[in-house]
């Protein structure tokens, strides 16, 4: 039991560390290098479709819209996104993406459903159903754990934190 | 049997339906030409995106967000999933630009 335990955590681990360093790889290597993984998330939560308001943007990505303001004029400045004034109410201001913001959202997006069809190939319809059901009930637990934690800013800061060692640590050995 | 005016109407339907596929398909053809640098008689409806087309995922986005712009539509990854020729491209365009707006 207990090795179990001990081989389930360091995968769990594992797989937090892996998934963040291959998806800022797949950016810094792909087509839009000069965004950072949490702009791409930014980009991400924002969407393709849809003008949001900061206060949306913000809560969904779990930051302050203090901080939201300064990624997003970063994304302006990069032209990924535009500010513009809500057309019924003059006060909001509406986030969207441009069509570089557009395309970098929709090919990182891509990113992930391909790492998600190569996990899931192996199966059949049955299997996938009951893996996407344990690691459900996975990510519901940890959900429960992070709550326990105020807001996701600090603990984001801590997978970076992780993801930073882990790769000081591979530079270190190679 | 009530069947008024229908056979009439419903070749008007389809007459209609194949002028606005043929107009979607005349839109595809600029895009793709544009985007590829090819002639437009080099390019058949049958023909496969990601194999006769060669499209790398960048590619297949530029034209799919031109398509969503000149339609005021959404194309999203699960749809695309189902699209292989141009042809099918032609027909997911022309169902969902018929849908209603929200």
């Amino acid at each position: 039991m207990q090795d179990i335990e001990l081989e389930l955590a360091d995968r769990l681990v594992r797989i937090f560390e892996n998934v963040l360093f291959t998806e800022e790889k797949s950016i810094q290597q792909g087509y839009f290098s000069n965004l950072s993984i949490a702009e791409m998330h930014t980009l991400d939560a924002i969407g393709p479709y849809d003008a949001r308001t900061m206060t949306e943007t913000a809560a969904s990505l779990g930051i302050t819209t203090g901080t939201l303001t300064v990624s997003i004029d970063r994304l302006v400045k990069k032209g990924y996104v535009v500010r513009n004034r809500d057309e019924k109410d003059r006060r909001i201001v509406r986030i969207s993406l441009t069509r570089e913001g557009k395309l970098a959202c929709r090919m990182h997006g891509k990113y992930h459903k391909v790492l998600a069809r190569h996990i899931l190939e192996p199966y059949d319809d049955k299997e996938q159903r009951m893996l996407l059901d344990m690691v459900e009930e996975v990510d519901l637990y940890l959900q429960q754990q992070a709550a326990r934690y105020d807001g996701s800013e600090s603990i984001r800061k801590t997978a970076k934190e992780v993801a930073d060692r882990k790769r000081r640590r591979n530079n270190d050995d190679g | 049997m009530d069947d008024t005016a229908d056979p009439r109407e419903r070749n008007m339907n389809e007459e209609d339906i194949m002028k606005k596929k043929d107009m979607i398909f005349e839109d595809i053809l600029k895009l793709l030409i544009a985007e590829l640098d090819v002639s437009p008689t080099d390019i058949r409806p049958d023909m496969t995106i990601a194999e006769d087309l060669k499209f790398d995922s960048l590619q297949l986005y530029e034209f799919v967000i031109d398509l969503e712009e000149a339609y005021d539509i959404r194309l999203p990854d699960d749809l695309l999933d189902n699209v292989s020729t141009i042809s099918d491209v032609v027909d997911l365009v022309y169902s969902l630009s018929i849908e209603p707006k929200d």
